[in-house]
């Protein structure tokens, strides 16, 4: 079996699959492979970690149908290197034959038929706006946890709304809600948790218009897109009840212009040196407004002042920088605002003209 | 997870020809699609095994593995003692102690520890044998140069002295002071130390870890 195939569609095709292969095979060295699956007129790429599955289809002149998987590693910098063009591929019994222009390899394939079941899309599907759904998921997912001692943290929280559905991810020093007010992903009182990673990938292929169709099953939930499907299994677990962690009042608030907190953040926090993703800095924030600083105690000191409106008792806190940061990034608002209750209990980040994304951020403990 | 303990015995076909024969064994057959043959000895290792992908099939008291390299592993069941299967689910995997990193993040947060007056100049300094992991100055002003072990071997006394032989070249530190800091100094490292000139603390990891501030979490 053999097929062809423009060189720019098929390394696309590739390198989206190609998010999806296990970076650890463990017990099943097939996964470190993409499936291809020659069928008339199209061939589909799979790629898969047993956690997350993307399958991308693509059209191309196929002769014979068959399946068989390529390293995948190999075939995602040869795409990435072969000059535009035609693309053709011959399978034989062990080893792929790939041609494009003066261009030809040999490669050993792996067994396709140790390759594990593809999932296939369970339950009705339900169409719902691409565009709000990639902003959200943008907004929440850098919240999620990536320590695997906590798997229910490494997911994020789909939850039915009265009007539509909510997004929470924490790692338990943040957490970010998003309500998406309109878009009717799950039925009334239903909640999932689905694998940060997988969502992370979806908001990558999500367009900025347009729809994509969901179908939940009873372990993993399925988005179609145009050519390209990817199927991520559902987190099994009860998610923390993060509703009672924010308050219904804060007696501090800063108003603050992002940007402007933003750069200031970046300049201050470069005293940290290789730990400023994780050095502490603080905010001292008085009737005069905000000043900046950070310490690292073998480098030096950096301080601020920064333009901003504040109203109520003069306070320091202290937070992660990087975990702010993400925060200021997620806000996505011009002006921002900031409350606080005192310098050991969570801080609320929020647009100051919208209230359907939160970002509530534990302070660090500072001398 | 399946553990069976039978009397048995095992041929191996493959890159060369086995016999295991007839004694009572322990036969493990994992989730993971492997299967091992164990003897009540060798700790860990098996006395023969097959790694997924392998086939594993069970027919009339034969168990036979068999890959894609042409290797098979027939164990035959004369009398089963044992066989029962468990469930074991995920297995969170194996959390790793980063010692040496910990203690150097403690120790730098607290260089008081290791002598009265002690201020922390700065972590990883470099020389060209390399860093050394802390360098401070103490109440007198002087240059401390810090190597910091899990276990203090002579090993590690002997690398503080590079580093302190090379940060003795900078007159802005000479003469250079040093402190081997582990949660354990071998009796034959305190010895050579002594020789050398260099100062030996003992460290105990959990006061420093009960002493340094929690984090901060939501829940």
């Amino acid at each position: 079996m053999k097929f062809r195939c423009e060189r720019d569609t098929l390394a696309d095709a590739v390198a989206t699959a190609y998010r999806a292969v296990a970076s650890r095979t463990g017990a099943l060295p097939v996964l470190a492979g993409l499936l291809l699956r020659l069928q008339p007129n199209e061939v589909e790429l799979v790629g898969s970690d047993l956690e997350l599955t993307i399958r991308v289809r693509v059209p191309a002149e196929v002769d014979g149908v068959g399946s068989a998987v390529l390293v995948a590693r190999l075939l995602q910098e040869l795409m990435s290197r072969l000059a535009a063009g035609a693309v053709r591929v011959e399978i034989g019994e062990d080893q792929a034959k790939i041609e494009a222009g003066r261009f030809r390899s040999e490669v050993r394939t792996l067994a396709a038929s140790d390759f594990p079941r593809l999932p296939e899309a369970e339950g009705e599907g339900v169409k719902v706006a691409a565009g709000p759904l990639a902003q959200g998921l943008r907004q929440v997912v850098p919240a999620a946890s990536k320590d695997d001692a906590r798997p229910i943290l490494t997911g994020v929280l789909i939850a039915a709304t009265a009007d539509g559905v909510r997004l929470v991810a924490t790692d338990s020093y943040r957490l970010a809600v998003r309500d998406l007010p309109g878009l009717n992903l799950l039925g009334e009182g239903r909640s999932v948790l689905v694998g940060a990673k997988g969502l992370s990938e979806l908001q990558r292929l999500l367009p900025t218009e347009g729809e994509v169709e969901v179908f939940l099953g009873e372990r993993q939930v399925t988005f179609r897109l145009d050519g390209t499907e990817l199927t991520a299994r559902l987190v099994e677990g009860e998610f923390p009840n993060y509703q009672q962690l924010v308050p219904s009042g804060y007696p501090n608030r800063l108003t603050v212009q992002r940007d402007a907190l933003a750069d200031a953040v970046n300049r201050v926090r470069l005293v940290g040196g290789q730990n400023r993703d994780s050095s502490p800095i603080r905010l001292a924030m008085s009737a005069e407004g905000l000043e900046l600083s950070a310490t690292a105690q073998d480098v030096g000191q950096s301080y601020e002042p920064v333009e901003a409106k504040y109203e109520g008792t003069e306070l320091t806190v202290a937070f992660n920088s990087q975990f702010l940061l993400d925060g200021l990034e997620a806000t996505g608002s011009s002006e921002l605002v900031i409350e606080s209750v005192d310098p050991l209990k969570p801080a609320v980040l929020r647009a100051s003209d919208t209230s359907d994304f939160l970002y509530l951020l534990m302070p660090v403990r500072i001398a | 997870m399946r553990l069976v303990v039978a009397r048995c015995s095992v041929e191996y076909a493959g890159r060369l020809g086995a016999r295991l024969p007839d004694a009572v064994r322990l036969v493990v057959l994992k989730a993971d699609g492997s299967i091992a043959v164990h003897a009540d000895a060798k700790a860990y290792k098996p006395l023969n095994w097959m790694n997924p992908p392998c086939t594993i099939t069970e027919v009339d008291g034969v168990i036979t593995a068999s890959n894609r390299q042409a290797e098979r592993l027939v164990i035959e069941l004369h009398e089963v003692l044992y066989d029962s299967s468990f469930e074991l689910g995920q297995d969170p995997g194996l959390a790793k102690d980063g010692v040496e990193a910990e203690l150097q993040e403690l120790l730098a947060a607290r260089v008081q520890t290791l002598g009265a007056g002690l201020r922390l100049v700065r972590r990883e300094y470099p020389t060209d044998v390399g860093p050394v992991d802390l360098l401070c100055r103490d109440g007198a002003g002087r240059a401390v140069a810090v190597e910091i072990k899990r276990i203090g071997e002579i090993a590690s006394v002997e690398q503080l002295v590079r580093y302190r032989e090379r940060l003795d070249r900078d007159g802005s530190l000479s003469p250079v002071l040093a402190v081997l800091a582990a949660t354990r100094i071998k009796p034959q490292a305190r010895v050579f130390a002594e020789s050398r000139g260099v100062e030996c603390v003992e460290v105990d990891l959990e006061e420093l870890r009960a002493g340094a501030p929690a984090d901060l979490r939501l829940f």
